[in-house]
């Protein structure tokens, strides 16, 4: 185990597009965080301010770190996967002794240090700016909702296996990455559509967008100007999948678990049975 | 156990084309066999399918007498069709991957290096190496960890002359100290210099397979000519010298059994009062064999 770590490492941390994407992804976070609290719009009875207190900020900064997970470290995933396609370096390493199972570990100990690196720039960035904005900080008002962490980087999780099986079946960077975001913001969400209303809401976008809801600040106020501006009522918003879903958060990080688990035996099945 | 490898019945479809049908081989200890046959003959498709890269369609093979697991791959060296390693990582850094996996010290690294003549470009990354520089480390990752067995398809593709003649001499290097070594080839010189044994391979199947030199003696042709022709013919039939045997006026034209040499006949001659004005020996040399073997070398068959 130690030495599929190793061997993990070594091909990872020499890897120029995975240091300029996990760095981009370090100082565009930051930065999309600091110029949101420079943005002020006053809508009566909220407070911008109020989303970068504790606890809020733990909402609204797990879902900003959400669109990183499906920008950023899924096509991380479909890189380093990729490559291993394309510079025939799997087969290299089966040819050697290595098993295709244990090749697919190695990829699981990528995803869990990525995602746990994800968690702690929430941590990080979270704690500063909760601490620069909250006047009277609590251990209860810190500690209240940072569960959010341990549901990032579940989500994280499930948007970097979701990925890992895109790029195991297409075996080619440019077309997984293509697919991938195809499938996330075009195919599902059109699919959803023609289908009845009960099942919409269990479809793998639906549930791991919906684990870090849009915060309900922005929610409120973008659904409140859209129902002034176009007269469309709340109803088509649900539908088309843009507001937060009304799954309880423990149905969705159970039916993620399952869905994680579903997305890597498709990726096990895979790796398996193709010729290199 | 002597068994290396054994193959059984091994058989790779690729859609409807037939790349290896029904092939069996068994190659044991210290054999350095080689895997001869024209392009598309199904060399790679078998080296792949030992080397677990690809799936048969039928059949199976034994790796060091057992059912072959990742583990038995980690006792081979092997190069296969072209080497592959991270273009961006050094000499080092990939060969390295490959000592994780094998369980080795790193130690090794710096010896195979040096046997491949790569020491100085130990931090180059790979993909600054010229064609035969990859070559040579394809061939450095193949002798890591000094291997039971190695498995090599076409190891001097690329290399200038003495790259090919330390490549050759680096096999026989190995087989001296008693390794096997699987050699897929179709430069017939190359395994005729280095192989105990050959398997011809065409379009899929083994047509021929033994030793190197039974292949290479088998079909000798000897020319004598001699005071007592009739005699001698009667000498030698009687004495169960003789494959073919044909008079050609006062020539005798023949081919001997296995166990006797042209040696043993000038002995035999001479011993029994014959005068060989003449004996000459027209070797037909494996090339000739190999192009009978492989000639009118059908397009691989198609699956009905
Ligand atoms: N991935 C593939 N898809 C389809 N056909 C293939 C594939 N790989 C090999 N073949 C076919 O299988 C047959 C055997 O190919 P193989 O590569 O084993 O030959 P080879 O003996 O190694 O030839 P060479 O001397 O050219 O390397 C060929 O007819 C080839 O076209
Ligand atoms: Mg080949």
């Amino acid at each position: 185990m130690k030495k599929l770590l190793q061997i993990e490492l070594i091909k990872t941390l020499n890897n120029s597009t995975f240091r300029v994407i996990l760095i981009l992804h370090f100082f565009l976070f930051l930065l999309l965080i600091y110029v949101s609290t420079k943005i002020e719009f006053s809508v009566p009875g909220f407070s911008t301010q109020n989303m970068f207190m504790f606890p809020n900020v733990w909402t609204l900064i797990s879902w900003f770190a959400s669109w990183f997970n499906l920008l950023f470290l899924g096509i991380i995933i479909i890189v380093l996967t990729g490559n291993e396609f394309s510079y025939k370096t799997l087969r290299m390493q089966i040819m050697n002794g290595l098993s295709r199972e244990n090749f697919l570990f190695g990829k699981g100990f990528i995803i869990l240090l990525i995602a746990i690196w994800g968690m702690l720039l929430i941590l990080l960035a979270g704690s500063v700016t909760g601490i620069i904005f909250t006047s009277e900080i609590s251990f209860q008002k810190v500690l209240d909702k940072s569960y959010l962490l341990l549901v990032y980087f579940i989500q994280a999780i499930g948007y970097m296996c979701f990925a890992l099986m895109v790029v195991s079946i297409f075996r080619n960077n440019a077309l997984s990455i293509m697919m991938y975001l195809l499938y996330f913001i075009m195919i599902e969400p059109i699919f959803r559509l023609f289908l009845p209303k009960v099942i919409r809401p269990f479809f793998p976008v639906k549930i791991l967008s919906g684990l870090t809801p849009v915060p309900e600040f922005i929610s409120i106020t973008s659904n409140s100007t859209l129902i002034t501006s176009s007269g469309k009522s709340q109803l088509d918003f649900d539908s088309i999948g843009i507001l937060p879903e009304s799954i309880p958060l423990l149905t969705s990080l159970i039916l993620t678990i399952v869905y994680i688990s579903l997305f890597i035996l498709v990726v096990f099945t895979i790796i398996k049975r193709t010729d290199l | 156990m002597n068994e290396v490898l054994k193959i059984s019945g091994l058989t790779k479809y690729y859609g409807k084309i037939v790349a290896i049908d029904d092939l069996s081989l068994t190659i044991e200890k210290g054999n350095v066999y080689g895997i001869l046959g024209p392009n598309g003959s199904g060399k790679t498709t078998t080296l792949s399918i030992i080397t677990n890269i690809i799936h048969p369609t039928k059949g199976n093979y034994t790796w060091f007498g057992e059912k072959p697991t990742p583990a038995s791959l980690q006792r081979i060296g092997s190069l296969v069709e072209t080497p592959t390693f991270y273009p961006y990582l050094s000499l080092y850094q990939n060969l390295q991957i490959i000592t994780r996996i094998k369980s080795l010290p790193d130690a090794g690294i710096n010896r195979v290096l040096g046997e491949t003549n790569l020491l100085v470009r130990k931090h180059s990354r790979y993909n600054t190496l010229s064609l035969g520089m990859k070559q040579r480390m394809g061939l450095a990752a193949a002798l890591l960890g000094d291997p039971e067995a190695l498995v090599l398809d076409e190891p001097t593709n690329g290399l200038d002359p003495e790259g090919f003649a330390e490549v050759r001499e680096l096999i026989l290097r190995e087989a001296h100290n008693g390794k096997t070594i699987i050699l897929a080839s179709h430069i017939l010189d190359e395994v005729e210099k280095v192989c105990s044994h050959v398997a011809i391979l065409k379009t899929g199947k083994v047509v021929a397979a033994g030793r190197v030199s039974d292949l290479l003696t088998k079909d000798d042709v000897i020319r004598i000519t001699t005071d007592k022709p009739n005699e001698l013919y009667e000498a030698l039939v009687r004495g169960g010298w003789i494959k073919t045997i044909n008079r050609e006026g006062n020539e005798l034209v023949l081919t001997l059994v296995k166990e006797k040499s042209s040696g043993d006949l000038n002995e035999f001659a001479f011993k029994n009062g014959f005068v060989l004005e003449k004996i000459e020996i027209v070797k037909q040399s494996l090339e000739s064999q190999f192009l009978e073997l492989v000639k009118e070398t059908n397009p691989n068959s198609i699956k009905s």
